[in-house]
């Protein structure tokens, strides 16, 4: 149980996916314009990251292992990730169409999101359990929601904010997101381990 | 030699499972989508232009199936796309599509304009941060940046004048956003009548334009003295009240009467 919290604070706070391992830039600036679609976006990564770290410990371990296909991994991970991304997207457009509207071309995105494949190869690296996996990548996935959502409120308030023209933009972002990730730093040496 | 084997069995059988439950699960979570979407979408000239208001032509032919009075939103398609959607919609008889293009409203030519030093760089919206080369503060700065933007090359440059091709021109507006000096105008085609326009933006008054422009409009109102004049007289332009316009003869007249030949007809 406590080695299950200590993952869930390490991966959502201190080795974030996003703003340490800098994985998942692209969604991270490209689906943080608007807080809502920017939960979507999340909670989407959220449960793709969740399903696909539990069915790649699965394959990994009863499979993989058995037959000592250990250079399979990278390409089975990504078979699964990319069937996964595909019935998430036929949920969302079947029961949430806005919400397809509003992810728009990122949903697809998810597939190639290295976040989602990064979780499932640090599973394996790290040699958690099931359970320990599944935390890890909910946990990984509630970070990235964590980390877009911050990213959003900062940006819908700099929307209005009088900026130099210089600044406006993509500029001005990168550096709020420069800046989120110096203060992300301030939790390492939370969990020593 | 065996591994190869075990790895391609593997990946077929974790392939195949996944290919089953996805075409599986594509069956049970279909989304029925209105077959008209599709056909509106056929007709649609398909630039994505948004003149319609909408951020292509697939939002706006989902719109319109949902919203049918909107029918006549798509100006680069014209009378022929209006008909096509309306027909589509059951709509049929109600159209009344006019098209609408862009005229520039300087034509004054490098010679004609007084020019003045200016070194950087060659477009229109950065040059006018300080005036551009031209001593006028209405006039075309030349530099075409909306050649660049149109998206059916409907506009050329000659000699330091804009040109636009009413028969290419598809109305969508995007050098009436581009130009920094505003000089870009819609105006509703009328098949039967030639296009007249002033070919003058300059707001300054008559002793102002003339030293600084041989074919600026001074506002002497020649035009407007003329029988059944639609010409009208505002911040030192004249201006062509189109609802007014119901034949050639007076514009023409106007046209052969001023003195600075701004009157144009577009060609």
């Amino acid at each position: 149980m406590n080695s299950l919290i200590i993952i869930f604070i390490s991966t959502v706070l201190v080795n974030n996916f996003v703003l340490s391992y800098f994985l998942g830039i692209c969604p991270f600036l490209g689906v943080s314009g608007r807080l809502e679609s920017a939960f979507g976006m999340g909670m989407a990564v959220t449960f793709v990251m969740t399903i696909a770290t539990a069915i790649t410990w699965l394959i990994y371990n009863l499979v993989l292992v058995k037959f000592g296909l250990f250079f399979l991994e990278y390409v089975v991970f990504i078979l699964v990730i990319a069937s996964l991304v595909q019935i998430v997207e036929m949920f969302i457009r079947k029961f949430s169409p806005p919400l397809y509207q509003a992810l728009g071309i990122y949903l697809p995105l998810i597939t190639t999101n290295c976040a989602i494949l990064g979780a499932a190869l640090f599973m394996v690296t790290k040699g958690y359990n099931l359970l320990e996996s599944v935390v890890f990548g909910f946990s990984g996935g509630l970070g990235f929601s964590l980390v877009l959502l911050i990213m959003a409120g900062i940006r819908e308030e700099m929307y209005y904010a009088d900026v130099p023209p210089v600044f406006k933009g993509a500029s001005l972002t990168l550096i709020a997101a420069g800046l989120l990730t110096l203060v992300f730093m301030g939790f390492s040496g939370l969990v020593s381990s | 030699m065996k591994e190869i084997q075990i790895s391609i069995l593997v990946l077929s059988i974790v392939g195949f499972i996944f290919a089953l439950l996805l075409a599986f699960l594509s069956r049970k979570l279909r989304v029925e989508e209105d077959p008209r979407v599709e056909k509106v979408m056929m007709s649609l000239p398909g630039l994505n232009c948004g003149a319609c208001g909408f951020s292509g032509c697939r939002p706006f032919a989902e719109a319109v199936v949902k919203e049918r009075s909107i029918f006549s939103g798509c100006l680069p398609g014209g009378e022929e796309v209006n008909k096509n959607i309306t027909s589509l919609l059951g709509l049929a008889g109600h159209v009344g599509g006019e098209r609408r293009v862009v005229f520039c409203r300087c034509g004054a030519e490098n010679k004609d304009k007084k020019g003045r030093c200016y070194i950087g760089p060659n477009t229109c919206r950065i040059s006018d941060i300080i005036g551009g080369n031209i001593v006028c503060r209405y006039g075309c700065l030349g530099y075409g940046d909306c050649l660049e933007v149109c998206p059916k090359e409907a506009i050329s440059l000659k000699e330091g004048r804009v040109y636009v091709d009413i028969e290419r021109c598809i109305g969508c507006g995007k050098c009436i956003e581009i130009c920094p000096r505003n000089l870009f105008e819609f105006v509703s085609l009328n098949k039967d009548l030639k296009l007249y326009y002033i070919a003058c933006n300059n707001k300054d008054k008559a002793v102002n334009v003339r030293e600084l422009c041989s074919k600026g409009c001074i506002a002497c109102g020649i035009c407007v003295k003329v029988d059944n004049s639609p010409y009208y007289l505002t911040e030192n332009l004249s201006h062509i009240d189109r609802v007014k316009v119901n034949n050639e003869k007076p514009l023409e007249q106007a046209r052969i009467k001023c003195p600075t030949k701004c009157i144009l007809i577009q060609e």
